[in-house]
């Protein structure tokens, strides 16, 4: 029950990203989140994810999965709250649609087995549309993301405060998605 | 506050956005539209009416700006319609 949560912390992604398959859906776990500020959201990439890819998860499904956490999950909880509507009932009004993204830089590679977070921030929330910029780090194996950002901050995420068992891999810029209703799928 | 006058707020606005047309500023009526006449790109437009929504000091539904048409006029009567609400 999304409607009962302060957070996603604790909430499976695919609770709350509905339309998105096992296979389409890029989020292993929500790791904070402060629904008006941002979100940190792992992933670690599949055999499926880098099928026919040099072993390797691909940019187009790095700027995915930052768009499933920061864009998809805030504003989709939002929704929740300001509807008052549990995920499946908002998913049967809206569809959440992926608008564009600004300057995107790839620093590192992530390979099948590695995980990652995403971090990012929301810039502007209005009318179920969102814009945000985020981080994509690898992470050191035998991090515990839950034990790690039990205690972090607002100001650490607005300032990407990570410890160095954090590698950056990718910068988003402007990632802007935004909730529609249904029957406009395929319109403007 | 009259048709004209919510117009020419709207043309203050369009000024400050750097993606859209200026030139066609000089000349908007009613039936100016946002994309098609002054080629602002449809991912401004929510921004666009979050600062129409400052300047006139007003609120919108989300479901209005979902229903929201292209042209000037359909922002004019929105405006209005809104006001009325108070």
């Amino acid at each position: 029950m999304i409607l009962d949560k302060e957070n996603l912390t604790g909430v499976h992604p695919s609770d709350l990203m509905i339309h998105h398959g096992p296979t389409k859906l890029l989020l292993d776990k929500y790791h904070w989140h402060s629904p008006k500020i941002g979100i940190v959201a792992s992933y670690s990439p599949k055999s499926r994810d880098v099928e026919d890819h040099f072993g390797l998860f691909r940019g187009v499904d790095q700027i995915e999965s930052c768009a499933q956490a920061i864009a998809g999950s805030c504003n989709g909880f939002l929704e929740c709250k300001k509807e008052g509507l549990e995920p499946l009932e908002l998913g049967e009004k809206f569809f959440p649609r992926f608008i564009s993204i600004g300057q995107v830089i790839f620093h590192n590679y992530l390979e099948e087995g590695d995980t990652f977070i995403n971090i990012g921030y929301i810039k502007f929330c209005k009318f179920r549309q969102i814009v945000s910029d985020g981080r994509i780090y690898k992470v050191a194996k035998g991090i515990d993301l839950d034990e790690y950002f039990r205690h972090f901050t607002e100001k650490q995420l607005m300032e990407y405060d990570l410890s160095t068992d954090f590698t950056l891999v990718a910068e988003l810029f402007d990632v802007t998605g935004r909730g529609i209703k249904k029957e406009r799928l395929n319109q403007k | 506050m009259e048709r004209q006058e919510i117009i020419n707020g709207l043309v203050e606005i369009l000024r400050t956005v750097r993606t859209v047309n200026q030139e066609k500023l000089n000349s908007v009526t009613e039936e100016t539209d946002f994309i098609s006449d002054l080629k602002t790109p449809s991912t401004e437009m929510i921004n666009i009416v979050a600062k129409i929504e400052q300047k006139f000091d007003l609120e919108f539904d989300d479901d209005d700006i979902d229903d929201l048409g292209s042209k000037i006029k359909d922002t004019v009567n929105l405006i209005i319609k809104t006001q009325e609400k108070g």
